[in-house]
């Protein structure tokens, strides 16, 4: 009898001497086989079950490591390697905090052991690390900044002399015009009624499709504007010279309302308040700086956090995912801020599908909406930005024929006299900004459209003066003074 | 018309310079010595300086490279450059390092220099001395001098305090200096330099191609800050900017745009930099190098040969 079970160990232990061999040489399914012999001579030996448990995970069976390395700690819990099989296993089923308690265990077992601490350390800050994403990532996707902001109890001081808002946040033609008038002087709004705004035109946003389809009025005329980058002193120029927005007079202003000038705060107020006050007359298209990364590096978070707070950011952040990606005027004009994509055959419908209230992804529909350009040559080639894609006249054709359109109104590039027509006519660029970072010297342009003729009219105008700001904690590109 | 705002010039390079630094688009252990805290610039002028910075640089290592242990360098309007420091890190060995700007400029860096025991004792030789005025500083083979380069004779004189010898090979820098100065000066100043140095390169980095609408409103916003560019008709083009030096007696000259200057760059390095801070478009960064040279000119036979992808 003690020689069988002897000889039985010894025979066992072959197979476990032979499966390391193999295990060393990365030859896994061969180890696996000779644990397996090994256990079945032995079912009650844990270093075999974890040794499998081992072989069991190179070669990704996680399942059965799991298991394995579970039945190893059951028959000796006090074998640390056991534990560790089964922290690995867990860890690559993603199940952190299984993974952690075995972790804890060891440390546990073996308080001495310092390898063992430092190892387990190790993991468990990575552990720690992937929960901590996951948590707030979480969080990120079902809490508003909004739930923050509790207006009520942020109170107006007697000493405030400048626009309000009622308690239902209405914007009326008064307040549009004490604002205007207010920002020119270089005067702050409230944060109330900076929130207020701010959160009215994100319920607004909120609800509209990611592509829009507008009709004209009879008897209005409708314009299009393009980026206006924070030039507020050119944007009331704008207004000045071809009307303030209403019935008869509609505008939509295709991206890029902020970063690189120096007053991006006051021409969003402007425009979201614009936007309050005439929502059947007047559109805002998001561009590829109504975004989180463009805003940290080009003026408009350290402008906002100047002039408002960093909460306030976060909510422009949140209602900026929620403009509109596209428009589609009397259902022949596309309007988008970037361009077209880098696929064939997309639709109207799958634009108005994308969704939008998100950061833009690094490629796809929405990433090519708000960064293409076009090119002169026909096909598709890998943008100069490094982002998105050039996109030509076949291109524009194709997207055309296929949507029943008759042109594509864009924007995204400055241009010397404020627009271009490119792809024989139809692609057009409008561009509003003038002297682009005070240094271009270019045209703003304005395109303007009526119901009964659609073919663009196009209006352009030099740059006014403004205020020299003296740089604060935003962009100074004022003083490009000397490079 | 007061030279303070050309003097601001400095305090405003300077301070690109440290931000540029800062975010790692080039090593400069020494300008926050200088520099106090900055704002952010626009991407567009990291990279603007950086290939300043480089391009001049690579010129710097061309001319030691030739010239050797005898070699000079003189930088004009030199601000609160570093590059002594920068050189004497590498090991570079001179024989003569001059620094001269308005006395001003040179007041403020002499006391920078004072303050800072790691700037001083670069500079400071075992068994030297170090002469200090307030506005000037000799210490070994540095000198940094205030003076005025519209006024010949001052300036002849203290070079000479500065032990500048015209048998030696030299190297004069000047970035976005000789366009603040009238032409007469200017002419003045290249002609006196041809008359008396035997073998020389002059580095000089300034604006070009101003004949149209940025040029324009370059010049609008200078001239709003108070900087009359009295020098800016040698910057229409390359070619008046070689014309400066021709007519003047130097034996030739070349002059490259920043765009040419920037992709003859390494391509690693330009990837490098490039990821520092991401451009969402190129049309104003292309426009300033556009406006932007680097033009040299020679004395001498030994830097005829000079092109702009040499030194590496």
């Amino acid at each position: 009898m003690a020689i069988d079970l002897r000889e039985t160990f010894l025979e066992a232990e072959e197979f476990k001497k032979l499966g390391n061999d193999f295990y060393k040489e990365k030859k896994y399914e061969d180890a696996i086989d000779c644990y397996t012999k090994a256990i079945e001579l032995d079912s009650n030996n844990a270093i075999y079950l974890a040794n499998r448990a081992m072989a069991y995970l190179k070669t990704e069976a996680y399942g059965y490591a799991l298991a394995d390395s579970s039945k190893a700690i059951e028959l000796d819990p006090h074998y640390l390697k056991g534990y560790y099989r089964r922290a690995s296993a867990n860890l690559a089923l993603n199940k952190y905090k299984e993974s952690l308690k075995d972790f804890q265990t060891i440390t546990k077992l073996a308080p001495k052991n310092k390898v063992a601490k430092e190892k387990s350390k190790e993991c468990e800050k990575i552990i720690r690390q992937i929960l901590f994403v996951e948590a707030i990532s979480f969080d990120d996707c079902k809490k508003s900044v909004v739930d923050d902001i509790h207006l009520d109890s942020i109170k107006v001081e007697d000493s405030y002399l400048g626009p309000s808002l009622p308690s239902d946040g209405k914007v009326t033609e008064d307040f549009l015009k004490s604002l205007i008038s207010w920002f020119k002087d270089q005067k702050p709004l409230h944060k109330k009624f900076a929130f207020q705004i701010i959160i009215e035109a994100r319920k607004l946003f909120a609800g509209y499709e990611s592509l829009v389809y507008v009709d004209i009025p009879e008897n209005a005329v409708f314009n299009i504007c393009g980026d206006t980058h924070g030039q507020f002193y050119d944007l009331l120029h704008i207004f000045e010279i071809n009307g303030y927005p209403g019935p008869n007079n509609l505008y939509l202003f295709n991206g890029d309302f902020v970063d690189r000038g120096s007053f991006s705060y006051e021409v969003i107020f402007v425009l979201f308040s614009l936007k309050l006050l005439h929502p059947e007359y007047f559109f805002l298209s998001r561009g590829n700086h109504e975004t989180v990364s463009m805003n940290r590096m080009y003026g408009f978070a350290g402008e906002v956090k100047a002039k408002g707070t960093e909460l306030m950011l976060k909510l422009f952040h949140e209602t900026f995912c929620c403009l509109p990606l596209a428009y589609v005027v009397e259902k022949k004009i596309f309007c988008v801020h970037g361009g077209l994509f880098s696929e064939d055959g997309v639709t109207l419908d799958d634009i108005r599908k994308i969704n939008r209230f998100q950061e833009p992804p690094e490629s796809g529909l929405m990433c090519d909406l708000l960064w293409s350009d076009p090119m002169p040559q026909n096909g598709r080639s890998p943008s100069k930005r490094g982002v998105g894609l050039h996109f030509g006249p076949d291109v524009t054709q194709q997207f055309l024929a296929h949507n029943q359109l008759e042109y594509i109104v864009r924007s995204h590039e400055v241009k010397d006299n404020g627009y271009e027509i490119a792809h024989d006519g139809k692609c057009i660029t409008v561009f509003s900004a003038p002297n682009y970072c005070d240094q271009m010297g270019n045209k703003g342009a304005i395109l303007t459209v009526t119901k009964n003729d659609l073919s663009p009219q196009f209006k352009t105008f030099t740059h006014v003066p403004h205020p020299d700001v003296k740089p604060m904690a935003y962009m100074n590109m004022g003083t490009m003074f000397e490079l | 018309m007061s030279d303070e705002p050309v003097m601001a010039t400095n305090d405003d390079a300077s301070e690109c310079k440290r931000g540029a630094v800062q975010l790692g688009y080039w090593q400069d252990n020494y300008i926050p010595y200088f520099v106090r805290q900055i704002e952010k610039r626009a991407p567009e002028i990291n990279r603007g300086y950086y290939a300043r910075v480089k391009g001049v640089e690579r010129f710097i290592k061309t001319f030691l490279k030739k010239a050797g242990s005898s070699s000079q360098i003189v930088n004009l309007g030199a601000g609160f450059d570093t590059l002594y420091w920068r050189l004497k890190d590498q090991g570079v060995y001179m024989s003569n390092y001059v620094e001269i700007d308005f006395p001003t400029v040179t007041a403020r860096k002499c006391y920078a220099i004072k303050r800072n025991k790691q700037l001083l004792e670069r500079i400071h030789e075992q068994d030297g001395e170090v002469k200090l005025s307030a506005t000037d500083l000799h210490a070994g083979n540095y000198h940094c001098i205030g003076a005025d380069l519209r006024n010949i004779s001052q300036l002849e004189m203290k070079l000479q305090q500065a032990e500048v010898s015209f048998a030696n090979p030299t190297l004069f820098i000047a970035e976005c200096v000789l366009v603040y100065i009238e032409n007469d000066c200017v002419n003045r100043l290249l002609g006196w330099i041809a008359s008396k140095f035997k073998s020389a390169l002059f580095v000089n980095y300034e604006m070009c191609n101003m004949n149209d609408t940025f040029g324009d409103v370059m010049l609008g916003n200078l001239r709003a800050r108070g900087c009359t560019l009295a020098g800016i008709s040698f910057c229409k083009n390359l070619e008046t900017q070689k014309s400066r030096f021709i007519s003047n007696n130097w034996q030739g000259a070349k002059a490259w745009d920043m765009v040419q200057i920037y992709y003859d760059l390494p391509a690693a390095e330009r990837q490098r930099i490039e990821k520092i801070e991401f451009l969402d478009e190129q049309e104003l960064l292309i426009q300033l190098f556009q406006h932007y040279c680097i033009c040299v000119g020679w004395l001498g036979t030994e830097f005829a040969d000079i092109s702009c992808n040499g030194g590496d």
